[in-house]
């Protein structure tokens, strides 16, 4: 398990990171969610002991993360990159090295990845004359060849098409399945939605929400529906019994007052667009997301 | 400490296989011989062929006497080294005989010529005008041919005994015999002992000039694709720092024993003096020690860049720190007990380079010689415990470049 207490990262005035408390427990996936410059990254790389926070511990199975455990952590960063003029099997080397494995168990662990990931046959090749799915597959390699207790992931889907992306899905929902304690940071919420069984939402370096997401879409609770239509929807702005809501290309989702009927809105509704589909649903993840950060705005 | 070990081996591994580091192997000290050891070749070497010189006496004083004097000089196979030919015609003006002669070295009838005139005031004037200045053996030829003329017939004309006059042409000559030991005489006059000094400088130079540029592009590569980060979750920044300072001196090493090689053929073509390689092992310890000083200052300064011209900035004022105490070769060789080149020699900066030099000049008591290696490892350990320091904070730091405010903070932490 690991256990994030009281964190506090300040740079200047700055605090990039205000008094953080979470744990991950192996087996579920944890999502930490947040707009850009929220502090996700300054958080993982304080878990990672890249640098050194002002307050709080951080502690892997009750041990204190420093250089012994690096060699049980597997971090795939959000900007991509690895040395261009060298050998694929070179820069795994090199890096597996770094993560204490011995020469033997890099080649055989080195060869059962790559055609995990559908490129064997890259091995002797440069870097620089992969595409960049491929280069980010070799450093999503690098990431987890050492087979680590910890993984952090940021953004790890970015760049992949969907095929590949869901290549990488299976990947990471194998690795929970041996028990590895898995933090997947990432801007895609319907990514999160779907492989996170706990969500850690910050803002401005605090904690917005957590829990599981089933809890949270519990408690953010009311009244949500979404409608597919045809024609004009600006009416919802003035509409009493709306609480707010998001329009996707051609579905809205509506935050309705607790006190309004699903069945009655839909009736003020019908004469100003043409309704093709209409559910009462939970809340998405990306309806709470934009509500809980414009709300502490 | 196994993990700075990977990390060594990796930068040295990398490096010596591109390209750029097998072309600068090679390159390299053909740069040097060519800017060093031909010129001083081809200064010395004498010409093996007779030259036509052109005499223009407007005084109408010189020329028979001074022709004897100058077709005293043979050549090898003991032909004439001048041939000497009279450009004085009696009915033309000064200023047709000058542009005459002059047409002649143009048209390379003649090789050069003496134009000899009296000033305003009565005094001679001396000229030897050529297509190229620089032949510096003819003119030093011609200057004592010319003076030796003139104080023959000065005491002549005092009437002088002629054997005098024999004794005052004769010239003494000063050789410089440098001491190792009592009794023990060492080779080579100043030509040879600057010649091998500024070799080994200039190779210490451009190879700490090389690699600092090299580990730095490479520093900004990781850093600009974040490999830092995993570099630095996977070992702590003193190993990579450490690490890599050990596979560049491996490397520096690999290129020094290269050049050696390369330096020791030459000795066997007669290229090189073997007097070069007197205090080889001096000279290759200060040698390493100045380059492990430099590297570990271009890691730890070199870290705070995270752009392409930030880099250059960086290494280019710290490569001109390095080339500075070049300034003072030619003092220290002509005077290696001055106070200047003393203090210069306790500054871990200027001392690996003024050592160098030191070493060749003149002997140089053991004690000073553990003095100087003890401070330069003192430094080293200092400069390792600074740079360390700035990398750790500056290879997370990207944008403008850190004030020495903020370097400050980094320092204290």
């Amino acid at each position: 398990m690991l256990e994030v207490k009281n964190l506090i990262k300040t740079f200047g005035q700055v605090k990039a990171v205000d008094n953080l408390t979470f744990s991950v427990k192996p087996g579920k996936i944890f999502g930490m969610l947040g707009p850009n410059g929220a502090g996700k990254t300054t958080t993982i790389r304080t878990i990672l002991n890249i640098i050194k926070p002002n307050a709080g511990e951080v502690l892997l199975n009750q041990k204190p993360v420093t250089q012994d455990l690096f060699n049980s952590i597997g971090y795939l960063p959000e900007e991509r990159g690895l040395y261009k003029k060298s050998k694929v099997a070179d820069v795994i080397t090199y890096l597996a090295h770094l993560k204490g494995m011995n020469s033997s168990q890099i080649k055989t662990e080195t060869d059962k990845w790559l055609k995990k990931l559908e490129i064997p046959h890259y091995k002797d090749r440069k870097v620089e004359e992969l595409s960049k799915g491929n280069q980010q597959k070799i450093q999503f390699i690098t990431a987890v060849i050492h087979n680590p207790e910890l993984l952090i992931f940021d953004e790890p889907f970015s760049g992949f098409d969907p095929i590949n992306q869901q290549l990488i899905k299976d990947v990471i929902l194998d690795l929970l399945d041996n028990g590895k304690i898995i933090i997947l940071s990432t801007h895609q919420m319907d990514t999160a939605e779907k492989l996170c069984n706990e969500i850690l939402l910050i803002n401005e370096g605090k904690e917005v929400l957590s829990g599981s997401l089933s809890d949270i879409k519990q408690k953010f609770g009311g009244n949500h529906i979404k409608f597919a239509y045809e024609g004009e929807i600006k009416f919802l702005n003035e509409m009493d019994e709306v609480l707010s809501f998001e329009i996707y290309s051609n579905e809205a989702e509506v935050h309705l007052k607790n006190d309004v009927k699903p069945e009655i809105f839909l009736r003020k509704i019908i004469d100003k667009v043409t309704i093709k589909q209409f559910s009462i649903i939970e809340p998405t993840l990306n309806k709470i997301f934009i509500d809980s950060i414009k709300n502490k705005n | 400490m196994k993990k700075a070990v990977t990390v060594a081996k990796w930068e040295f591994l990398e490096k010596v296989k591109s390209k750029a580091f097998i072309i600068s192997l090679f390159v390299t000290p053909a740069i040097i011989i060519a800017f060093s050891v031909l010129p001083t070749i081809l200064a010395t070497k004498e010409s093996d062929s007779t030259k036509a010189i052109g005499i223009l006496d407007l005084t109408k004083e010189y020329f028979s006497d001074l022709k004897n004097e100058i077709e005293v000089y043979k050549l090898n196979n003991n032909l004439p080294a001048y041939a000497i030919l009279n450009n004085y015609k009696p009915d033309l003006s000064t200023d047709s005989l000058i542009k005459s002669a002059d047409a002649m070295v143009i048209d390379n009838k003649l090789d050069g010529y003496l134009l000899i005139q009296k000033e305003n005031n009565d005094s001679l004037k001396v000229e030897f005008r050529s297509k190229s200045i620089g032949n510096f053996q003819d003119v030093a030829r011609f200057e004592e041919a010319f003076n030796n003329l003139r104080i023959k017939r000065k005491l002549l004309s005092e009437n002088i005994d002629p054997k005098i006059i024999e004794v005052i042409k004769q010239r003494t000559n000063v050789n410089q015999i440098k001491i190792e030991k009592p009794g023990e005489e060492g080779k080579g006059g100043f030509e040879m002992v600057f010649f091998s000094s500024i070799i080994f400088i200039l190779l210490l130079m451009m190879m700490i000039i090389y690699s600092g540029q090299m580990l730095v592009r490479s520093m900004l590569e990781e850093k600009s694709n974040r490999l830092i980060e995993i570099l630095i979750s996977s070992c702590t920044p003193q190993d990579l720092l450490f690490g890599k300072v050990l596979g560049l001196s491996t490397l520096g090493l690999t290129q020094v024993v290269v050049w050696l090689l390369i330096g020791f053929s030459l000795i066997g073509a007669a290229i090189v003096p073997i007097t070069s390689f007197d205090n080889i092992h001096l000279i290759l310890l200060y040698f390493i020690l100045g380059f492990i000083f430099y590297t570990t200052l271009f890691v730890g300064i070199g870290s705070v860049a995270s752009t392409e011209q930030e880099a250059q900035q960086i290494t280019s004022y710290l490569s001109l720190l390095l080339v500075l105490p070049s300034v003072f070769i030619i003092s220290t060789l002509q005077n290696p007990d001055s106070s200047l080149v003393k203090i210069l020699s306790y500054i871990p900066f200027t001392l690996p380079s003024v050592m160098i030099l030191r070493v060749n000049v003149s002997p140089i008591p053991l004690w000073e010689i553990l003095v100087t290696m003890l401070i330069m490892l003192l430094s080293i350990l200092i400069v390792m415990k600074i740079s360390s320091k700035i990398f750790r904070f500056g290879i997370l730091y990207y944008g403008k470049m850190p004030s020495l405010n903020e370097i400050k903070v980094w320092l204290k932490e």
